[in-house]
């Protein structure tokens, strides 16, 4: 039986024992190439649910959405199921309250192409799950050759300043992100204001790096927001950086581990310091 | 002590209320001499330095700015300063990522008895922004 199938199947037994109120998945939109988010919580509705290339959402962020109703099933990859485990982790859901049907996943296409994050993901299948729907995927990551970090400290601010200052600050990106669940967001503070709500571009890099620092350790590389952001602004060079930073200097990886926490949230006394003068 | 432009830089400085900021108070009781350049905040620990302190002062105009807190392991609250370093270590190699210059913000440990440590890094610091110029990157216009 293939995954989708399985996951028809499964989705009605859950539902039909009320093991779950409902199921978080995917079905086909009226735009091909592209599916939306599912709340499937009827029997006779299981027969929409997909899973392919198109299914692009991470559903974690779905999930906080949903998660007062009851019980839940979802549908979970590689880096749906790493943010899954950081709410866990942050205490935003409990284990119990999600059942997870664990898929592998060949990565998302977008406008016929990979899309950027999936290229490198070294995580098709997910790091936790109550059973899997078919099998394990397993593919050679693409290694992102960073030319960047060759230019000087003025070419590169060249280059991003030029890249942020498309931003419109719809906060698309911060929509869609399964992490950014805070009630009031830095962005939206106003006693005392955080950060300046105009696009000019000292403003548009401020939110730029504080948005990619309130992601250490917790982003999962997973691209949702790259692929909602209306200017196609390159998020995943922020977020790629602040993975890398947070791998190289804590050895730690967002959402990989369930029993660890993520990476600012603790500390060892002997980590390195030798940026302090 | 102006260079040949005049430029004179403004540093902002957040020093933690139990060492830095005692440090402080010990190079000016002491009568040390160092630039007046720098302009002290005082926050009750280096972990209370949210980057968005140092990312705003950088936007209305400081050409530097300079956080110290307690040594590691002499911090009052015993871990601010732990959990506080991993957060500068990622906004030090996120600034440098985006092309800040190095030594715009520097970070240090400076202990109640640190006098002329502090008056010491205040000269480095202010020499080192007198060279780099003004903040042009992250300033407001
Ligand atoms: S910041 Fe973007 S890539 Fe990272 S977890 Fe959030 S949506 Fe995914
Ligand atoms: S989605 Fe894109 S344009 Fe909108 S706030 Fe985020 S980066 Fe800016």
């Amino acid at each position: 039986m293939d995954k989708v199938a399985r996951l028809r199947q499964r989705a009605k037994e859950l539902l039909e024992k009320q093991e779950v109120v409902g199921v978080l998945g995917y079905r086909a939109s009226s735009r091909p190439g592209i599916s939306q988010v599912a709340f499937i919580t009827k029997t006779e509705e299981v027969d929409r649910l997909i899973f392919d290339a198109t299914c692009s959402q991470n559903l974690a962020n779905y999930l906080l959405k949903v998660k007062d109703k009851g019980k839940v099933a979802v549908v979970a990859r590689g880096c749906d199921s790493r943010s899954i485990v950081v709410l866990l982790q942050e205490k935003q859901i409990e284990r119990g309250q999600v059942y997870i049907l664990g898929v592998g996943c060949e990565g998302v296409i977008v406008q016929g192409e990979k899309s950027v994050s999936c290229r490198s993901c070294q995580y098709p299948n997910p790091v936790i799950y109550d059973e899997m729907l078919g099998e394990e995927v397993h593919f050679e990551p693409e290694k992102v050759e960073d030319e960047f970090d060759r230019l000087t400290p003025d070419e590169r601010w060249q280059i991003l300043s030029a890249e942020v200052a498309r931003c419109i600050r719809c906060y698309a990106c911060r929509q869609v992100c399964p992490n950014c669940y805070c009630p009031v967001c830095f962005v939206d503070a106003s006693m005392p204001a955080l950060v300046g709500k105009t696009h000019n571009v000292s403003d548009n890099m401020v939110f730029h790096i504080m948005r990619a620092l309130h992601m250490a350790g917790r982003c999962v590389e997973c691209g949702a927001c790259h692929r909602a952001c209306p200017m196609g602004i390159d998020l995943m060079r922020f977020n790629r950086q602040v993975a890398k930073i947070v791998r190289e200097r804590f050895g730690l990886v967002a959402g990989a581990k369930p029993d660890e926490m993520p990476a600012l949230t603790v500390f060892k006394p002997e980590d390195p310091q030798e940026f302090i003068r | 002590m102006a260079d040949s432009s005049g430029f004179e830089p403004k540093i902002v400085a957040f020093l933690c209320n139990w060492c830095s900021y005692a440090g402080a108070d010990l190079a000016g009781i002491s009568r040390m001499q160092y630039p007046p350049n720098v302009r002290v905040l005082r926050v009750p620990c280096s972990g209370r330095v949210d980057p968005f302190f140092i990312l705003q002062a950088l936007q209305q105009g400081a050409d530097g700015v300079l956080i110290s807190g307690c040594h590691p392991g002499d911090c009052h609250y015993l871990t601010g300063n732990y959990v506080a370093r991993r957060r500068f270590a990622v906004l030090n190699d996120l600034l440098q990522f985006c092309g800040l210059e190095p030594g715009r913000v520097t970070f240090t440990w400076v202990s109640a008895s640190e006098g002329e440590r502090f008056a010491q890094l205040v000269r480095e610091v202010t020499d080192r922004v007198r060279k780099l110029g003004p903040n042009r990157k992250l300033k407001k216009e």
